[in-house]
């Protein structure tokens, strides 16, 4: 392995994971303690990389004094200009990462909201489906939206840290956001899961008609995680956006929703640590994939297309071996369980 | 005593089945009302109509808020709930992921950890938390069940999943709870003493409507009997006028 550079395979497979962390800790969040089929994730995780794209490239354009009417970001003219004056100034660099993580917050978790609002009275299949079709629905308009660049997408996006010079430097400061971010979703999906509202929404998952029963508005609770994982999931997009510089509707199909679902399978369902395994492990045989098949040359097959053959093998050996996956649900951790432990040793004794 | 809950002329159908076809009755505050009757009776259909998960046909249901009667025939379930009506269900819906504790902790309404922005904040709920939990303990160990606190539902026997949906009802605070055969498969012991808790419960002033097939229990505790069949109120009075009432001993042994 002659030339192979070890810190550049560490750093983007963990940019890579972060990314994907904060997708499946979501997920895991509406599907394995809440029960709902969110199918659409790649759509919140698309809308939140446009979003960004288009408040980024266009705003740096238009405080640079060009004239977009002329030249639209997505012109070769325009992708040239953001090259030169995207990443000069530092401050209004970050300005833009931070507008751009909270709107691409706030759109796809208010999407979320109002999408899953009225649908989710129905059975979980027409969540599941609506949701995927809604994010199909999102990649053929921006297919065809030219203000977006259409199918060629937008390129050259000033990243957050891009005035950087030294290129590990970036790649390592970029990181380190990317990880903050990850800790961030950590803490809010951990803390969410381990309150009343957690057991709410696992009680919501094994018994709707029970949990009606006991005045849960379970419609409304469903809409509420919705809002917080699609949030998250825009804010996932952000950070593909700035790190590959690029969006095009391509990188949203629903091939992306059921790879972070094979994470979850693979992870264990409702469980926070689950999801960051199987993130870390699908991400790295990703990565790995793309450092090995330029090695390979020509071959029969390309392990780009064994990937997608080897997630659907992977659900499917997981769900027949052990259906709950590598880590199992644990219980809800709320000073109740002190109270009991309390009992217990006393009555003990 | 006034009259807490008023059922008026109710009907309901299915099809051509008459599940309920007319029935009125009146279920005091505070006390025991029993309602009896044979399988198909309508029972079942009764308390799924006050707890809004059927609309009747016909007819209306009222509840008292204050002073005040109000309609609560057409609400949702949870509507239902925070009038403050708790109904259990003849075949228990446990929450079979959650351990027992957390399945009485799901119940009390008005958990402050329970709305997305609070739960982020432990200080806000854990209080409450505490104090629920404590609650739960009193009646885990009021019916021997305290070493089950942490098992999931799968691991506990029949009787003990059917007492648990009782006690579940109980942990949260309502004025009028619907019990559907409480004792169902539990233990002659065991389903005394939830019985007489009830009827402490009842005579500090919570009221209770309670499907029983176990007469010779339920006509111990009650205050007052109905009795359907074929989804008509057949008979209704105090325990030892029913017993003794021709017409229910006909329907119970369908002569």
């Amino acid at each position: 392995m002659i030339g192979f550079d070890v810190v550049g395979f560490m750093v983007s497979w963990l940019t890579l994971f972060g990314i994907y962390a904060i997708l499946s800790l979501t997920l895991n969040l509406e599907s394995g303690t809440a029960g709902i089929t969110n199918f659409g994730k790649a759509l919140f995780y698309g809308i939140g990389a446009y979003v960004s794209a288009t408040l980024t490239t266009y705003s740096v354009l238009v405080l640079n004094g060009v004239d977009v009417s002329e030249t639209p970001p997505y012109d070769i003219r325009g992708i040239i200009l953001l090259g030169e004056l995207g990443n000069k100034n530092s401050l209004l660099n970050i300005s833009f990462t931070v507008l751009s993580l909270v709107t691409a917050f706030a759109v796809a978790g208010l999407i979320g909201y109002l999408l899953t609002y009225p649908i989710l009275r129905v059975g979980p299949a027409f969540v599941g489906f609506t949701l995927l079709s809604a994010g199909e629905l999102l990649r053929i308009f921006l297919q065809h939206y030219e203000p977006v660049g259409a199918s060629k997408g937008l390129m050259a996006i000033p990243t957050p840290f891009g005035w950087i010079a030294e290129g590990r430097v970036r790649e390592l400061a970029y990181l380190g956001l990317v990880m903050g971010l990850v800790a961030l979703t950590y803490l809010v999906v951990h803390r969410l899961v381990n309150s009343p509202l957690g057991r709410t929404l696992r009680a919501v998952r094994d018994d709707e008609i029970a949990a009606l029963c006991l005045g849960k508005h379970v419609p409304r609770t469903k809409a509420t995680v919705l809002f917080i994982g699609s949030g998250f999931a825009g804010v996932a997009g952000v950070l593909l956006a700035y790190y590959l510089t690029s969006v095009n509707p391509n990188m949203f199909v629903p091939l992306v929703t059921f790879n972070v679902w094979a994470m979850i399978i693979l992870g264990g369902f409702g469980n926070l640590r689950g999801s960051l395994l199987g993130a870390a492990i699908i991400t790295f045989v990703d990565r790995a994939l793309t450092f090995v098949t330029p090695r390979l040359g020509v071959a029969v097959i390309s392990p780009d297309y064994l990937r997608w053959v080897m997630v659907g093998l992977l659900i499917v050996v997981v769900l027949l071996v052990n259906p709950r996956g590598l880590l199992p649900e644990g219980p809800i951790k709320t000073p109740a369980l002190d109270v009991i432990a309390k009992e217990l040793r006393d009555g003990s004794k | 005593m006034s009259a807490l809950l008023e059922v008026r002329d109710v009907a309901k159908y299915f099809g051509g089945v008459k599940a309920l076809d007319g029935v009125s009755l009146t279920v005091p505050e505070g006390g025991l009302v029993g309602l009896i009757g044979p399988n198909g009776s309508g029972k079942t259909t009764l308390f799924n109509v006050i707890t809004g998960f059927y609309v009747p046909d016909r007819g209306s249901v009222l509840f008292r808020e204050s002073s005040d009667f109000v309609r609560i025939n057409g609400l949702n379930p949870n509507e239902v709930f925070k009038k403050g009506i708790v109904r259990t269900f003849q075949i228990p819906r446990l929450f079979r992921s959650l351990t027992v504790l957390e399945n009485l902790l799901v119940t009390p309404i008005g958990q402050r950890g329970e709305g997305p922005l609070r739960a982020l904040f432990r200080g806000s709920w854990s209080e409450q938390e505490r104090e629920l939990a404590k609650r739960a303990v009193e009646l885990l160990k009021r019916f021997d069940m305290l070493q089950y606190a942490n098992s999931k539902i799968s691991e506990l026997s029949a009787a003990h999943i059917k007492m648990l949906e009782t006690i579940r009802g109980l942990m949260t605070p309502a004025k009028l709870y619907l019990l559907d055969e409480p004792t169902a498969g539990v233990d002659y012991a065991m389903a005394r003493e939830l019985f007489s808790y009830v009827k402490r419960l009842g005579n500090e002033g919570l009221t209770f409507l309670v499907i029983e097939h176990r007469l010779e229990i339920l006509m111990d505790y009650v205050d007052y009997v109905y009795v359907l069949h074929n989804g008509k109120l057949l008979a209704e009075g105090k325990p030892q006028e029913i017993t003794s009432e021709p017409k229910v001993i006909e329907a119970y042994i369908g002569v």
